[in-house]
């Protein structure tokens, strides 16, 4: 059967072809243009950067060795190892003694540790502790160090603290993103059923009773530092259970107060209530008495580089003492002595010290990589280092053009979103004076890795992509801010494999912490997972602390 | 192909809604009054599909090719509707011509529209049945586009681009007519060129509409604008023609027709109490008006001038209109410009003045009510002599008058005393002032007026000072605050009270 001509239709004619390429190379061009210019984040640069983990990998690894024949490089009086704040205090107390003859051995390029900070041409930012509460009454050694760095201006007679105006953290200070908008404070207060409303009146009438008890040994039962809290088995108590099971226990149910709480702990010890003991859940609200003329009672102080400010100050007064890129692998205590060497991040050459007494300020579960033990002694078990849990921490520090419009109240230093699984972020241009409308920024965005065991959260931390944490954290901003990934310059990750100690059950009050404040022949240790709830004031106290100690065997 | 073509109805009614729905939106940013807006929007855009409806019948030859020739055109007057009228808003004389005449051409050529199409399914469809699918699928249509009009297009996409994406769709529709026709129309490759380059053209605006708006956005104000500008500090807009006003972030800051009332009352109160005044120190004022007044005392022999926007004093130091009313004042010998901000640059400063003239934008944001803080007038004490005196423009104690003396009860509680006054300036209403000295222990007399004007002044005198001083109890504070930089009580205070002020109007 003869077929119709159709060869019109079914052949393409070359014109056709010719004009269908320059159509698809159009359509395409436009496609990839309008991708390109919409989808603005696959362009930001994201940088990976983080506490260095080679040499640390090396002293777990025990591939750095002492030649057993090298000689003492040095000799001092007391050595301290690592330069948080609990190192850096403990030098700061040594100085104020007169004692000179120490020197400070610090891992990183630069001092602050768990209070690093870093700087860009926008502005510097915290990579980790951001911001100081006032200071109790019996917190003396902030009070002492604050008047010398001129955060605390005046002290009245009857002790009140003027603050430095500049220092304490300006309005608005806080807001929470939830149903759509921000409203001030982070305690949800909109859109809340009578009986929550109710319930949360009902625990800070709780947190406020805890807050002004003391125990019948007359100590306040939370106290900062801690260690000066009553002794009181009806407070003590409260560490052997979780502060899920105490909001169970004393009927809390309302969903935003366990939102708020659930915050909290993960805000100040990176874990979740239910890992976290009730004593130490209730110390976060109820510990906090800090009183100034010209300030809230809740106020906080914070700086551009966050607790980096503190950080500098005292680097700067201990300057001469102190030896960065110093990585410690090995410590030998002798009867007369302590042995310490460490290898030089940048020239790799080791050194020698030996110290009359030794400070060791490092997390206490570098310890067991560290110290040599004497082969003709009875071992000293160190397994209690096992039982100190350091929660894994994302940080990122996110250089804005300028801040992103968000619905409802106007920009605060904390921003937080309701029922997100970060902590939100804080503004590291708050506090300057300068009136530009819209000005470049940089945000610290805060992550705990909360919701697993520390040990799966740290391979996270480290496996995902740092274009996938890019995107996640993009996501999670983008349902407070709807356009902020148009508004992102750069990225900066510094993850945290072994962030803050959190305090477990029974961690605070019961014997692994016993453990953790004993000393070792001449070692005396300072740091705050001896504590067991990590900030600046314990971290302090640790070091002024075992200065004190110290300073005492000098004489 | 009867389907295509019915999906073809109900994708043009919901781009012709979208398109009057957006031109309605425009109208009353621009011009306000909504409600009259819309009506007549809507009336006038009723009436021209009538009129297209009614020009069809003489659409006889090639009703396929008009029909889209009358789609491509929508999809460009349509599509780039909204960036013309937020464009035109500036330049054109009589702005509700080119809305209605916008909106009637594309009325009448929707109104071609849905006849031809009925004509083109005529041979497909029985005549019942082709009524109710058309208009079935038109109405759907407009139900669509009125709810996806207001709850997506725009909170997300906004005005211009929504008008874009529409004029887009508007040409594909011309696009897969051409295709389902291919072999019945003429010019079918010319129509084609024509219609690909539309769909890039309107691409792109949709693509760069983020500009285009920026552009338009100055267009809510009032009156003619001649001058404008975003420096990183502050928009700056100047509007009127040979009496203009100033505006810095949408907020007056002078009219021309009365600035002498704000500026002489802002300086002469002060330093006609000064007859020893040598220097004098301005934080704020980028205007050159109160420095204006001050040049007019021969004793002083230097100002300066700390403003933050080089923007604003070149524009007041280089441009005729505006030196013609400073009176030419920074370029004079005796002023010195400082491009800083005023906070920071007090911070380092070690000079002592005479004078200190306060003369910041109301406190409507938290960065500008840090220059209201016992912080910053902690700052200007230490930079005046125990006899110098410090003036402080403070807002309305009669629009915000618990702000007025917030700002009052923060000067004195860093240690200065006050002498509060307030004056009337016609466009901003009653406005207020604070006069603020040190004064040692000694000085319990307090302050007395020197009344040495200069002459020539056209508001402040005496007598007129005098009233003044007096406060009404309209204007009396029923709470007192200070102002700190950890609770901003003034920009609380200040949002508050503007904003009762705004909804009793
Ligand atoms: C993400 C994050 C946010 C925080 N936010 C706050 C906050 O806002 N406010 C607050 O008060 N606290 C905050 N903290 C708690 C913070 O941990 C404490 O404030 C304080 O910085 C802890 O100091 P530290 O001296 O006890 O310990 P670290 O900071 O852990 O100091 C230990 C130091 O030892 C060094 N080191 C380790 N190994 C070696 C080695 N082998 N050789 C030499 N040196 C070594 C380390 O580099 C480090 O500098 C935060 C912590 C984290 C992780």
């Amino acid at each position: 059967m003869p077929k119709p001509s159709d060869s019109d239709d079914t052949r393409i004619k070359r014109s056709t072809f010719l004009k269908g390429l320059i159509g698809l190379a159009i359509a395409g061009g436009t496609g990839k243009f309008l991708y390109d210019r919409y989808n603005t984040l696959a362009h930001v640069p994201v940088r990976l950067l983080g506490p260095s983990m080679d040499f640390g990998h090396m002293v777990r690894d025990g591939s750095l060795k002492l030649d057993p024949n090298a000689p003492v490089s040095k000799k001092v009086k007391v050595l301290i190892i690592g330069g948080g704040i609990a190192g850096l205090s403990a030098g700061w107390w040594l100085k104020k003694e007169g004692i000179e003859d120490f020197m400070l051995l610090e891992l990183e390029g630069k001092t602050g540790g768990n209070s690093a900070s870093g700087e860009n041409r926008v502005s510097a930012y915290p990579r980790g502790a951001h911001y100081i509460p006032l200071a109790n009454a019996e917190s003396t050694y902030v009070r002492m160090l604050f008047q010398e760095l001129g955060i605390i201006e005046t002290v009245d007679a009857t002790g009140i603290a003027t603050y430095n105006d500049l220092y304490l953290c300006h309005d608005p200070e806080e807001r929470l993103f939830k149903d759509g908008s921000f409203q001030e404070g982070l305690v949800p207060n909109r859109g809340l059923r009578p009986e929550e409303k109710a319930e949360i009146e009902r625990f800070f009438k709780v947190i406020v009773d805890y807050r002004n008890r003391r125990g019948s040994d007359g100590k306040p039962a939370f106290a900062i530092p801690l260690d000066l809290s009553s002794r009181d088995e009806e407070f003590l108590a409260l560490d052997k259970m979780s502060m899920e099971q105490w909001l169970k226990q004393n009927n809390f149910s309302a969903r935003p107060l366990l939102w708020y709480v659930d915050y909290c702990t993960r805000d100040d010890y990176g874990a979740k209530p239910a890992d976290v003991s009730a004593w130490a859940g209730i110390h976060y609200f109820a510990g906090r008495r800090g009183r100034a003329a010209n300030a809230e009672q809740n106020a906080v102080v914070t700086w551009p580089q966050g607790n980096g400010f503190v950080v500098q100050k005292l680097t700067e007064k201990l300057a001469s003492h102190i030896t960065t890129d110093a990585c410690v692998f090995h410590i030998e205590s002798k009867a007369d002595a302590v042995r310490t060497a460490y290898i030089d991040r940048k020239s790799r050459k080791t050194f020698l010290i030996e110290a009359d007494h030794l400070i060791f300020a490092c997390p206490r579960f570098i310890l067991p990589r560290v110290l040599k033990q004497d082969a003709s002694k009875k071992s000293i078990d160190l397994d209690y280092v096992k039982e100190v849990v350091y929660p894994p921490w994302m940080v990122a520090n996110i250089t804005l053009r300028s801040l992103p419009p968000a619905r409802g109240i106007a920009r605060a230093w904390d921003n937080v979103c309701y029922l997100s699984d970060s902590l939100g972020y804080v503004v590291a241009t708050h506090q300057n004076i300068s009136t530009r409308l819209s000005s470049p920024t940089v945000i610290t965005y805060y992550y705990p890795l909360a919701d697993r065991r520390p040990d799966n959260g740290r391979m996270a931390l480290y496996r995902a992509d740092p274009e996938d944490w890019k995107e996640s954290i993009v996501e999670d901003l983008m349902r407070m801010h709807p356009t902020i990934d148009r508004y992102i310059e750069s990225i900066e990750l510094w993850p945290w494999g072994h962030g803050m100690v959190s305090p477990g059950l029974g961690y605070i009050w019961g014997d692994t912490r016993q453990k953790l404040l004993q000393d070792l022949d001449r070692i005396v240790f300072a740091h705050s997972d001896m504590s067991g709830i990590s900030n600046f004031e314990e971290s302090q106290y640790r070091g002024v602390e075992a200065a004190i100690k110290v300073k005492a065997q000098l004489s | 192909m009867t389907w295509a073509l019915l999906i073809t109805a109900f994708v043009i009614s919901t781009c012709g809604l979208i398109y009057e729905l957006i031109a309605g939106t425009v109208a009353s940013y621009l011009l306000g009054d909504s409600v009259t807006q819309f009506s007549t929007i809507i009336g006038v855009y009723l009436f021209f599909m009538g009129v297209g409806s009614f020009l069809s019948k003489y659409v006889e030859k090639n009703i396929i090719l008009t029909f889209v020739q009358v789609e491509l055109l929508v999809g460009l007057v349509g599509g780039s509707s909204a960036t013309i009228l937020f464009f035109m808003f500036e330049y054109v004389e009589n702005f509700r011509i080119l809305l209605y005449s916008l909106v009637g051409i594309i009325g009448v050529l929707i109104g071609i529209e849905i006849p031809l199409l009925m004509r083109i399914l005529k041979g497909q469809l029985e005549f019942k049945d082709l009524v109710s699918k058309v208009f079935t699928f038109d109405y759907v249509g407009a139900l669509l586009a009125s709810l996806v009009f207001p709850l997506v297009l725009v909170p997300y996409l906004g005005l211009v681009r929504s008008s874009f994406l529409f004029g887009i769709f508007n040409v594909l529709v011309a696009i897969w007519t051409l295709h389902l026709f291919r072999k019945e129309i003429p010019w079918l490759n010319s129509m084609r060129t024509i219609a690909f380059t539309l769909v890039v053209g309107l691409t792109l605006g949709f693509a760069f509409s983020e500009k285009l708006v920026k552009m338009a956005e100055t267009t809510s104000y009032h009156e003619h604008i001649i001058y404008s500008k975003s420096s990183p500090y502050q928009r700056i807009v100047i509007t009127g023609g040979k009496r203009f006003k100033l505006f810095l972030n949408g907020n007056l800051q002078f009219n021309s027709q009365d600035e002498y009332r704000y500026h002489e009352a802002l300086i002469h109160p002060a330093l006609g109490s000064l007859p020893e005044a040598k220097k004098v120190l301005i934080l704020g004022g980028g205007d050159g008006m109160a420095a204006r007044e001050i040049l007019k005392y021969p004793q002083v022999e230097s100002i300066t001038l700390v403003d933050l926007d080089p923007a604003l004093t070149n524009l007041f130091s280089k441009q005729k209109l505006f030196i013609e009313l400073n009176q030419d004042s920074l370029n004079s010998p005796r002023v010195k410009v400082i491009n800083k901000d005023a906070f920071v640059w007090l911070r380092h400063c070690k000079q002592k003045f005479d004078l200190v003239v306060v003369d910041f934008p109301d406190p409507s944001n938290f960065s500008l009510g840090k220059l209201y803080t016992d912080t910053f007038y902690r700052q200007v004490k230490k930079v005046v002599n125990p006899d110098s005196l410090v003036v402080i423009q403070s807002t309305s104690p009669y629009f915000a008058r618990n702000s007025f003396w917030c700002v009052v009860s923060t000067l004195e509680s860093v240690g200065f005393k006050t002498i509060p006054y307030h004056a009337y300036v016609p466009s901003f209403g009653d406005w207020g002032y604070i006069i603020a000295w040190e004064g040692g222990a000694s000085d319990s007399a307090g302050f007395q007026f020197g009344h040495h004007y200069p002459s020539g002044l056209k508001y402040v005198s005496k007598d007129s000072v005098a009233s003044m001083l007096d406060f009404p109890a309209d204007m009396k504070p029923s709470v007192r605050e200070v102002n700190k930089l950890n609770n901003q009580s003034l920009v609380h205070l200040f949002e508050a009270e503007w904003d009762e002020y705004a909804e009793t109007f």
